[in-house]
């Protein structure tokens, strides 16, 4: 009997270990991906409005951000499905990783030099957002995005 | 798993170039690949006072920013109120003005895209942007 108890405990706490972190990591991994897809359509479909938004914030000479606004997004929805589908899923979560690091750091060196800036991460759709809202979505971003990071790094280490 | 990543990352990388080349391609004659705004597009304080009534000032700010201060007899236009504000701005132009649009600073963006939507979407011509913005105005009032 207390020979089941044990048995039946250690599934649960199996289960628990694999089944949940797993199903909640997917749902992250449809957010955070549809998310940075949804990014990407909007810029891709108007990319020099884009490459003004990148060139608001002046950092990159003009012929740079007009390269990238035909570019980044792009990269987005590539990386966004690749974290999806899980395929090519390691380097598509370090990718936007790294963009949204990069991100972050831009847009608050911009607000530092009092820059007018419209952040352009969805497109005309977040025009009006403040400055908070903004920095709150990207600080929520990369933290769901390091959050999976450290889950598949945990993955690997197990198996 | 490092050299996986990167595999993975430059495979990615990669691919999104064939997308972003072709549509580079398709808007090579729609965008100015040298500067935000040609030259021939960009117009001094000095230029277009020089125009005198036959330029029309338009307002690409804010309204509060517009009601706080504007150029004497500027239209505000801006993009929050664009399908508002649009039919009073035609009310006062003319096909012989010069349109000369301004934002607060030659750091914002407003007015490149108000003087674009003028030429794009209400198929305006003459449409200028004013070099410095609001704040090169105020210098040389």
């Amino acid at each position: 009997m207390a020979q089941e108890k044990v048995t039946s405990a250690s599934s649960t706490l199996r289960f628990q270990r694999s089944i949940i972190p797993r199903f909640v990591r997917r749902i992250a991994e449809f957010i955070v991906g549809g998310i940075f897809i949804y990014a990407g359509v909007i810029k891709a479909l108007d990319p020099i409005r884009f490459a003004s938004d990148i060139d608001n914030y002046k950092i990159l000479p003009w012929t740079i951000s007009v390269q990238l606004a035909f570019y980044l997004p792009w990269l987005e929805i590539f990386c966004g499905l690749a974290l999806i589908a899980r395929r090519l899923y390691l380097g598509g979560l370090s990718i936007l990783t790294v963009l949204t690091f990069i991100f972050i750091i831009a847009t608050l060196v911009a607000k530092i030099r009092g820059l007018d800036i419209t952040c352009g991460c969805f497109g005309h759709a977040s025009k009006n957002w403040s400055f908070t809202a903004h920095i709150a979505l990207d600080l929520s971003v990369l933290a769901a995005l390091i959050a999976l990071c450290i889950c598949e790094r945990l993955r690997g280490n197990s198996s | 798993m490092k050299s996986s990543l990167v595999r993975q990352a430059l495979i990615l990388v990669a691919l999104a170039f064939l997308p972003g080349i072709g549509q580079a391609i398709y808007f090579r004659d729609k965008v100015s690949w040298q500067s935000p705004i040609p030259a021939s597009e960009m117009v001094t304080v000095a230029q277009a006072r020089a125009w005198g009534a036959n330029a029309i000032w338009v307002d690409a700010r804010p309204d509060v920013e517009f009601e706080r201060e504007h150029v004497p007899g500027a239209v505000p236009l801006n993009e929050d109120r664009w399908n508002e504000l649009l039919p009073q701005f035609l009310a006062a132009w003319s096909p012989e003005k010069s349109i000369v649009v301004y934002c607060s600073s030659q750091s914002c963006n407003a007015s490149r895209e108000v003087a674009r939507r003028l030429r794009d979407e209400a198929q305006l011509k003459n449409v200028f942007v004013l070099k410095g913005g609001w704040e090169e105005w105020l210098k040389k009032k």
